[in-house]
């Protein structure tokens, strides 16, 4: 047990900076004003890590206490992890009236029905959503602290946001989540990214979206820093009918950033001279990957600057219009029609 | 006068009976329709001038149809130069009020939305306003398809919105926009007053405290104290269950003083919750002293 | 869809007009808030992405003494983008009014085969062919004075010299490949 405090407090402390640590450890609460001025975060982290350790012993604070620390910073600082999101579907009746409390009861109830080895901690952050740690164990191990799964989630919404899910655990957390969210099912959303309000805002739609207008917005700001009158641009009307098709295609103001957008293109050989490879079992696959520090912005200034052609092609637009950044394009035909 | 005779003596003296009887009210006949002509004069005049100015007003529109501000710009023509800037000014603005009324009018006329065509007419783009009391919110925007049938390609409607739902209400969309749009924009329209309420809750009632809400607006509650020997607390939720309501349909409160729920006054405090937008109730319970 | 045309317009006393032609439309800004500065004559900068020029501003547009591609090497298409305005110009300009302006020349990463194509462009239409340093200011203000140069005999500002009889001179051939290149990047 004091192994696995030890591990625990080492990983958090590892990860984190040391300026955070402070801010982080009295948001906690768990150690009184003496003890946390008594820590030296000058000293390396191992040795603050055993300090940490023997102050926890003093206070009798256990692993629970320390998944709680390791909960406040991931909070205050989701972007280090890798969010997916998934969707809910077909909400029930009595699905607007859920809240927190109730929420949080029978979430516990049915995860801890189907798996008998997990650890849930829920906590409500300010900004309405709900947090979910969960330390999932199997039949004969205790929960792994060591590899928890976030799961984020703002009620009355069918979106859900979860970090460190394995396809084992999946169905387990599918189906508490939709029993306790009165929905009745829960699929991929076909998004990810390391910027969970990012990821969040695209699909719940709070980035700035430009519909076509009688009064032109002042987007085009190129004009007002263009005041020299020896020099004049011959094609800025269409530069800014290119501005706008690309704020419409992507979405106006700052964009919430995304690092990837993967294309997974299955497609049959049809060569009626190459039987082997026309009857082959196992499509084609070809994988294109746009990666970015930023591929909404990159996208919408190629389109901006004339570099992808206008209007935008629905393969590019539907990232943020759809908001998914996974796309599989199939065959038309039998068989799956383009998901798009 | 002799040649008259008696009987023409008399008749003389008839007509001049007559005529004096006669005259009085003449006069004041002809003082009648003098004043009549004046007041007609008068009214000729005011309508002259009308019309003159709404000729000119018409001109101005014809000639300058886009024209955004009017009032400072000097038109110097014709007889309206002469009489100074100011007639001209405010002839401009007149024709700007009547420019911006028919716009009005017509507005009202199409459902109150702001409709554009797109993609050369294959296309429609829906702006909806929300307001709440008198102040204007965010906009959301639809953009449909027209051909083949009516579909919805993007919005910026917030996701606990029923869109779809509502778009598909006995084919809603394809058949009947306006009421679609009605729809629609009712949700919206609740769902900006219930966040409104919400943010001058916070704004101006520091004291009382918002424990929960959710996304949509639609679950409140609230962290109250009744000053009293000892202070207590009062939790209320609010459940907004028609999300097109600015008002909630339940109101329960909880306290640990269980006999203070049950006073009259405390359920007064949870009709006036029900029936009168929420800063507003809390204004008036704190300013009653049953809360802090 | 008209053609420019070098000499359907009268002339402005003491001014030149450039128009530079980028597709990326970067350098091109930078280059123009550089040659207005020059005193000697009025220089007038337009901006374009690519030729045709918009109808509606023909009226208001002045003559055009030069035309100034400017393609960036990095990209394939800033040099198709480039090929394909040539359509929109007058045979006439080809007779010393339109230079090419060539930037990122120097990065490893360029395939040789498209400076090839550039040159071999600019050789075929006897036009002369710059290089320049587009990130830095210094590159910057040594490209505009260059392109002033040629642009002051363009528009017929140096007495005793004509845009054909300097293009003559300054013509890009591909013979001289190596010393050309050696020049351009000396200037």
């Amino acid at each position: 047990m004091d192994d696995l405090k030890r591990r625990l407090l080492q990983r958090i402390i590892r990860t984190m900076p040391t300026q955070m640590l402070k801010t982080t450890l009295s948001k906690w609460a768990r150690l009184n004003i003496e003890q946390q001025e008594s820590l030296d975060f000058t000293q390396p982290k191992f040795l603050l890590t055993d300090q940490l350790l023997a102050l926890c012993g003093e206070s009798g604070l256990g692993v629970k206490h320390i998944t709680e620390l390791e909960m406040i910073y991931i909070i205050d600082n989701p972007n280090q992890r890798l969010w997916h999101a998934y969707q809910l579907l077909e909400a029930g009746d009595d699905a607007h009236s859920v809240e927190v409390t109730n929420f949080k009861e029978q979430f516990k109830v049915h995860l801890t029905e189907l798996i008998r080895h997990v650890s849930i901690k829920i906590k409500k952050h300010t900004d309405e959503a709900v947090w979910i740690r969960i330390a999932w164990g199997d039949r004969s191990s205790r929960p792994n602290h060591l590899k928890p799964t976030y799961v984020v989630h703002h009620l009355q919404t069918p979106y859900v946001f979860v970090t460190n899910l394995t396809s084992k655990t999946m169905p387990l957390l599918s189906q508490a989540l939709v029993m306790a969210t009165r929905y009745s099912s829960m699929k991929d959303a076909n998004l990810s990214g390391r910027n969970l309000s990012a990821v969040r805002d695209l699909l719940m739609k709070q980035f700035q979206q430009v519909f076509p207008s009688k009064h032109l917005q002042p987007l085009g700001k190129k004009n007002q820093i263009n005041s020299n009158p020896q020099i004049e641009r011959e094609q800025d009307e269409q530069s800014e009918t290119r501005l706008q098709i690309a704020c419409e295609a992507f979405g106006g103001g700052t964009l919430p950033e995304l690092q990837k957008a993967i294309y997974t293109l299955e497609t049959k050989l049809k060569d009626n001279t190459n039987k082997i490879m026309t009857e082959r079992e196992q499509p084609f696959r070809c994988v294109v990957t746009f990666k970015s520090t930023n591929i909404l912005e990159s996208l919408r200034h190629s389109a901006m600057t004339g570099i992808a052609s206008t209007p935008v092609t629905p393969m590019l637009s539907s990232i943020s219009q759809k908001g998914r950044n996974h796309f599989l394009i199939t065959d038309k035909g039998p068989g799956p029609q383009r998901k798009l | 006068m002799s040649t008259l005779g008696v009987l023409g003596h008399l008749s003389k003296l008839e007509t001049q009976a007559r005529k004096r009887k006669e005259a009085p009210p003449q006069q004041s006949g002809l003082e009648e329709l003098k004043a009549t002509v004046e007041a007609l004069v008068i009214q000729r005049d005011q309508l002259k001038a009308e019309i003159k100015a709404n000729e000119s007003v018409q001109k101005l529109r014809s000639e300058d149809p886009d024209q955004s501000t009017g009032g400072g710009e000097e038109l110097g023509e014709g007889a309206d130069g002469s009489d100074g800037s100011v007639n001209s000014q405010l002839l401009q603005l007149m024709a700007r009020h009547a420019q911006l009324t028919d716009l009005l009018h017509a507005h009202h006329l199409i459902g109150g939305y702001d409709i554009i065509k797109t993609c050369q007419g294959n296309g429609l783009c829906v702006s909806l306003a929300t307001s709440y009391e008198g102040v204007y919110l965010e906009r959301y925007s639809l953009e449909i398809d027209v051909a083949p049938k009516l579909r919805i390609t993007r919005h910026d409607v917030p996701t606990f919105v029923p869109l779809a739902r509502l778009a598909e209400q006995g084919g809603a969309l394809q058949t009947n926009l306006r009421g679609f749009l009605g729809s629609l924009s009712r949700h919206l329209n609740g769902y900006a007053g219930r966040k409104q309420q919400l943010k001058l809750v916070k704004e101006q009632h520091k004291s009382v405290e918002v424990m929960e809400s959710n996304a949509p607006c639609s679950i409140l509650i609230l962290l109250m104290t009744v000053p009293q020997v000892k202070d207590i607390a009062v939790l209320c939720k609010l459940d907004y269950t028609d999300h097109t309501h600015c008002l909630p349909e339940e109101v329960t409160i909880q306290s640990e003083d269980k006999d203070l729920l049950e006073t009259t006054q405390w359920k007064n405090n949870c009709t006036l919750l029900k029936e009168t937008p929420l800063h507003k109730a809390l204004a008036t319970l704190i300013q009653s002293g049953d809360i802090k | 869809m008209s053609l420019l045309r070098p000499l359907s317009k009268l002339p402005d006393l003491n001014a030149a007009n450039v128009l530079l032609v980028e597709n990326e439309e970067h350098f091109q800004q930078k280059l123009a808030d550089v040659m207005v500065n020059e005193k000697s004559v009025i220089v007038q900068v337009r901006l374009a992405k690519s030729l045709p020029l918009p109808m509606k501003q023909e009226k208001s547009r002045p003559r055009i003494d030069l035309v100034v591609f400017i393609v960036n090497l990095m990209s394939e298409l800033s040099l198709h983008s480039a090929e394909a305005s040539l359509k929109h110009l007058a045979p006439g300009y080809f007779l010393g009014k339109v230079c090419f302006m060539v930037t990122n020349a120097r990065n490893a990463s360029v395939p040789a085969e498209r400076m090839e194509a550039v040159r071999k462009l600019a050789s075929a239409l006897n036009c002369p062919l710059l290089f320049a340093e587009d990130q830095t200011p210094d590159g910057v203000t040594n490209a505009a004075e260059r392109l002033l140069v040629i642009l002051r005999v363009a528009a017929g500002c140096v007495p005793m010299t004509t845009a054909l009889f300097l293009s003559n001179l300054t013509r890009c051939t591909i013979s001289t490949e190596a010393e050309q290149q050696n020049s351009d990047y000396d200037a």
